[in-house]
């Protein structure tokens, strides 16, 4: 249980504490009946009605974390504040969420990180991006321009204005022997030669960086004394023994590669130079640092971010807080398609199951299992569409039963609205506009979808339809933040989540599951499935009651005003700002629930004394 | 084959503030008790035996003493990671932060509640602190010794164990200023950075004997030098200098990968050696007075370099190489296989001097911001306190240099502090406790807490039972003799309040610091002191201070926002 929740915690960077309270609600309640066909029912639950109670039911509560008329894919400053505040509520005491939270958004919002490219590196780089100092107090706490690396300058020569900078990651002066290589000396003259000619050579090199205008050096390595010196002498900065991230980093953010002095010839221009707007060591504590104001490349804006706290333990504590924050805010940006509800399907998800979750194959595009067709559908599938259709019929009502008062809730921001209206289509043609709807990308990719389509059997017809729409997902992402404005992931009608999908903190997710699980699960004829849904709609109370539990009567009268909201179709009566990410919470729900098949289907706990070995191991190829 | 050991639980432990009372009051007497110039010494030392500590200050306290409690673990942290950063106020910040866990940890409101007002009242006083109208702030101006000598003179007076009296105090007040005035460049437009200040130690003589010099000192064996010194010195009379920071023993050490083959009868060693000796031979060209190696210098080329009037210093060490190459102007060689004569740094003279029974080569630079300071004590522990009490002061200097301020000391600001919070959350109350939710009760109660915290502080001053008195008028502290009366007439009891700015007067309404809990506060805002900054004032570090209280609140509030600890006994 632990395993899988810390796996589950470091790919969504949320949800640990949540992961167990659900998992023990959902395993005390199995107790009773038989756990295997709990496990057997439980991948039919997802499909039939998990999913549809997340794509049909939630979807008119959702918010968006974009902007609505915004360009793409680009967090609301607003929204990233909700977020980040409701996440570190769960963390930080009292005293410290407030100043954290300013600090996270200011980082965010200085180093562009509010669209996906620079939050990905800016989480991935996170340790790099940040420095500590103790013994002060968390307000004075700033992000800085430029990033610190955790080295002391090996020569410093203070130069104004904007300079240029190579990376280096082996010594640039020359050795006479290398690995494996010998080096015969005939005379004392000819040894004392070489060693002259290897300084010489150092101090062409650094002369030839310095009239390329090159005022910093910076290296992966520990440099000769005679570099730096040479390095003093002609006025450039040095800094050495930098580790292999943070050389990563700076290749990264200055879109530079290593500089070699090739050969024998130092002539030639220094293409790969960073250009630099500031270089000065800067103490923290007793700590040197070396603060460099890159010039970016790319999408990220360099900044980092300097915590304080009166105790080292604690600054470790708020950047592991703001990096898992940071990793919750990136899956953000991800949207959770449609799975089909074919024959193939089954199987693809049981044997998903059996070899383990992974957040990275979680993502799995199908299409509706309306376009796919009547006449591949089996008798018990048949059941199944049927139920769908009837499900997406009332949802229809739901909808116009919204509309004719003129107030659509505040809940319902454009993009959905347009979407459930392409949604409507879909189901009063059964499906077959759909498909030119889904093609109007002008891309030569969609060209040859057109193309196999033409080609492809009428049984080949969904699959055509599926991988039509995994392509759209990929473009999605592919083409970043500039063109997803024009909606590739918008006129996809085939996603249960979309991208930038939030609602408000306090148990609002559960409660709306918990409802429209029960909903949906009503419209299920299997008799295991709808145990399993009031299982799991039962136990996903457990968390608004974790939560509301401090206060006398508090999770009832939330539970009793929630569920009589949604009743009379009323917006939820609300009064929290903090906002959480639905994908983040829809993964939790999954992930649970494959924890839990996982578990009941172990029958047999055995103990080894030997620490078990990986099976990739090279020694399990002798014995052949 | 790995033996896998059967993990050990981790140690859960429920709320930790219940256990931590009587550690606390340990920690908290040991503390008080060393606090100020009539402080307790403690001393410390090992059951094994070796070195003894003699001490007073928070540094060498919490740096010795092993606490076991997972919150004071924390809270010894802090105070210690305050004091690396600003030397000072280290036993201000853990008395405050003790005393704030203690009289908070009585009140039983819910820690969320204490945190928040807490951080409200912290926010008052830093406000109070920063701002024009502060009256225990005082601006520190630089073209007037006495206010740098009298926070000198306070770092000084506050660490008995030094075993100073007055006039050592004042003699080494005016040689740590001195000293730090030789480091502070006289163009820093040029150069804006300060210069270093190197303590050079001299146990077993009399404190007044220490002194301070311009220029560096480097320890020498006293057979070197030929007698009568003299340094050879260039055609503009200044002494040409030369710094390598390369080994120059001779030795072949170049830890290269691949293997170096020799053919017979060729000595690398002799051709390193021949190079050295043609090095020798250019520095003598070069009319090169003096020769500093960080490393070894091979024995021929020391006496070659003798034999050319060179003086030539080996052994160095790192640490003197970064002032040597700012007393020199030179920069420190590090190939002996290219001399560039833009290296050669020059100084004014040479000197071979001694003090006691050390011998020094004292180079004297023309225009300089390195000075050596000469601390002499008695003995190897007072030694040491006096240079810890040494470097808090320089660094005291430093931090007042960037931010001139600095703020009563005597236990005034802090008395100060607590009527000021009194007099402000008193018209206040109603509508801060709306802003913080929790009801105008509570908010009084928390405040009264945290000003008492502060004034336990100040109380701690006194150590014989001599009784503390505060002001109506200034907020001051006011220190009574022991063995008196307590009924006496006041007035002719007390001379000077804590810090020495205010003189007594029949009118300023003294009553007992202790038992202050729910007594009414004063009706208006204590009123800046009467007097001027006088020659014998007690004044405390602005920048040590202010971090110091912000760092105690933010402490004790993270420490009452423990529920559990766990400890992981892996």
């Amino acid at each position: 249980m632990a395993a899988c929740a810390c796996r589950h915690q470091s790919a969504t960077g949320d949800g640990a504490k949540t992961f167990v309270l659900l998992l023990a609600a959902v395993l005390g309640a199995m107790r009773e009946g038989s756990p295997r066909r709990a496990a057997r029912a439980l991948p039919a639950f997802e499909r039939r009605v998990l999913e549809r109670a997340v794509a049909r039911g939630l979807r008119p509560h959702l918010r968006s974390a974009f902007p609505a008329g915004g360009p793409g894919e680009e967090l609301e400053a607003a929204a990233l504040e909700a977020l980040l505040e409701a996440y570190l509520r769960g963390r930080l005491g009292p005293g410290e969420r407030r100043a954290v939270t300013l600090l996270g958004c200011e980082l965010c919002a200085r180093c562009g990180a509010r669209r996906p490219p620079a939050l990905r590196l800016l989480c991935g780089r996170f340790a790099q991006l940040h420095a500590a100092a103790a013994g002060l107090p968390l307000a004075r706490s700033r992000v800085l321009p430029g990033v610190l690396l955790r080295r002391d300058f090996a020569a410093y020569c203070p130069a104004g204005g904007r300079l240029r900078a190579v990376l280096v990651t082996r010594c640039l002066r020359p050795v006479l022997t290398g690995p494996g290589v010998e080096c015969a000396v005939r005379s004392e003259r000819q040894h004392r030669a070489a060693l002259r000619w290897c300084g010489g050579r150092t101090e062409a090199v650094m002369e030839h960086l310095r009239s390329g205008g090159v005022r910093l050096l910076l290296s992966g390595v520990k440099q000769h004394e005679e570099v730096i010196f040479y390095a003093k002498l002609h006025g450039v900065s040095v800094v050495e023994c930098l580790s292999s991230e943070e050389v990563a980093l700076i290749s990264e953010i200055a879109g530079i590669s290593p500089y070699d002095p090739a050969g024998d010839s130092v002539q030639g221009e220094i293409a790969e130079a960073a250009v630099v707007t500031f270089c000065q060591p800067l103490l923290l504590g007793s700590q040197r640092y070396v603060h460099i104001g890159f010039s970016s490349a790319g999408a990220f804006q360099p900044h980092c971010l300097v915590l304080c706290a009166p105790v080292d333990a604690i600054n470790e504590q708020h950047a592991a807080t703001l990096h898992g924050a940071f990793t919750m805010l990136l899956q953000l940006f991800r949207a959770v398609d449609q799975e089909c509800g074919a024959e193939g399907e089954s199987q693809n998800s049981a044997s998903g199951v059996g070899s383990g979750y992974s957040p990275a194959t979680e993502t799995r595009v199908v299409t509706e299992s309306i376009a796919c067709g009547s006449s591949q559908v089996s008798e018990h599938q048949l059941g199944a569409c049927r139920g769908e259709t009837a499900a997406q019929s009332s949802d229809l009502a739901l909808q116009e039963s919204e509309r004719p008062d003129g107030t659509p809730p505040a809940s319902a921001p454009g993009p959905h609205s347009k979407e459930l209206s392409v949604c409507t289509d879909g189901a009063d043609s059964a499906g077959t506009h759909k498909l030119p709807a889904l093609c109007e990308c002008p891309d030569g990719m969609n060209e040859s979808h057109r193309r196999q389509q033409a080609v492809c059997s009428h049984r080949n017809y969904c699959t055509a339809v599926a991988s039509t729409a995994t392509l759209c997902e990929h473009l999605g992402v592919g083409k970043g933040p500039e063109k997803a404005g024009y909606g590739v992931t918008q006129s996809c009608p085939s996603s249960i989540l979309e991208a930038g999908s939030v609602l408000p903190v306090g148990g609002y997710f559960e409660i709306l599951l918990h409802y429209y699980i029960q909903h949906y699960a009503k419209q299920v004829q299997q008799s295991a499935v709808t145990v399993i849904s009031n299982v799991v709609a039962d136990a996903l109370l457990s968390i608004p009651k974790a939560l509301y539990g401090t206060e006398r009567n508090g999770f009832t009268k939330f539970y009793l005003e929630t569920t009589e909201a949604l009743r009379k179709n009323q917006p939820l009566p609300v009064n929290e700002k903090g906002l959480e990410s639905v994908y983040c919470k829809y993964q939790l729900v999954t992930s649970v629930l494959h924890c839990v098949t996982e578990l009941l289907n172990i029958d047999l706990i055995i103990g080894v004394k030997r620490p078990l070995q990986k099976t990739e191991d090279k020694d399990s190829d002798d014995d052949f | 084959m790995s033996r896998l050991e059967a993990k050990k639980p981790s140690l859960f432990i429920s709320e930790p503030l219940t256990t931590v009372s009587q550690p606390l009051s340990l920690l908290i007497a040991i503390l008080k008790s060393c606090y100020g110039p009539a402080g307790r010494l403690k001393q410390l030392h090992n059951g094994v035996g070796g070195y003894v500590c003699l001490t007073s200050q928070s540094s060498a306290i919490l740096g010795h003493l092993s606490v076991s409690h997972p919150v004071l673990k924390v809270l010894t942290a802090s105070v210690q990671n305050h004091v690396s950063r600003f030397s000072d106020c280290g036993l201000f910040t853990a008395i405050l932060c003790c005393s704030l866990i203690e009289n908070f940890k009585n009140l039983n409101i819910a820690s969320c509640t204490i945190i928040k007002i807490s951080k409200h009242l912290l926010s008052l006083c830093t406000d109070y602190l920063k701002s024009k109208a502060c009256g225990c702030q005082v601006s520190v101006d630089f073209s007037n010794l006495e206010t740098l000598l009298c926070l000198v003179r306070s770092i000084l007076t506050s660490k008995p164990a030094c075993m100073l009296n007055k006039t050592e105090v004042d003699c080494l007040a005016v040689l740590i200023v001195k000293a730090f005035m030789y480091t502070v460049p006289c163009h820093p437009e040029t150069k804006p950075v300060l210069g270093k200040c190197v303590t050079v130690p001299l146990k077993g003589k009399r404190v007044l004997d220490s002194t301070v010099i311009p220029g560096l000192l480097i320890e020498t064996p006293e057979i070197q030098f030929a007698k009568p010194f003299s340094v050879k010195r260039t055609s503009s009379d200044a002494v040409k200098v030369v710094v390598f920071c390369v080994s120059m023993s001779g030795d072949l050490f170049d830890p290269e990968e691949g293997t170096v083959t020799v053919h017979h009868k060729i000595s690398l060693e002799m051709s390193e050696l021949d190079q050295l000796l043609n090095v020798g031979k250019q520095l003598v060209n070069d009319e090169v007075g003096l020769v500093v190696c960080q490393k070894v210098i091979h024995p021929s080329l020391k006496q070659y370099l003798k034999d050319n009037h060179i003086i030539a210093v080996d052994r160095a060490g790192l640490s003197v190489m970064e002032p040597l190459s700012q007393v020199t102007g030179s920069k420190p060689i590090a190939s002996i296989y290219s001399l560039s004569p833009s290296c050669y740094g020059s100084l004014k003279d040479v000197r071979a001097e001694s003090f006691a029974s050390k011998h020094f080569v004292h180079l004297i630079p023309n225009d300089t911001t390195v000075c050596s300071l000469i601390l002499c004590n008695r003995n190897e522990t007072t030694w040491d306190e006096l240079k810890r009490a040494c470097e808090t002061a320089e660094h005291v200097l430093q931090l007042t240099l960037k931010e001139p301020l600095a703020l009563l000391g005597g236990g005034c600001t802090e008395t100060h502090l607590a009527s000021y919070l009194r007099q402000k959350t008193c018209c206040l109350s109603t509508s801060s406790s709306k802003d913080v939710e929790c009801s105008p009760t509570q908010y009084q109660l928390i405040t009264d807490a945290f000003c008492h915290s502060l004034e336990s502080v100040a109380c701690s001053l006194s150590h014989d039972g001599g009784e503390i008195l505060t002001d109506m008028a200034y907020g001051h502290c006011w220190l009574v003799p022991s063995g008196f009366p307590s009924a006496s007439n006041w007035s002719d009891l007390l001379s000077k309040c804590g810090c020495g700015i205010n003189s007594s007067t029949k009118d300023l309404n003294w009553r007992h610091l202790q038992p202050l809990f729910g007594s009414s506060p004063i009706e208006s805002c204590p009123k800046e002191p009467s007097g001027k900054v006088t020659d014998f004032m007690t004044l405390d570090c602005f920048a040590a201070k202010y971090n110091g209280l912000q760092v105690a609140v933010e402490t004790a509030n993270l420490i009452l926002d423990l529920s559990c600890v766990i400890e992981d006994q892996n």
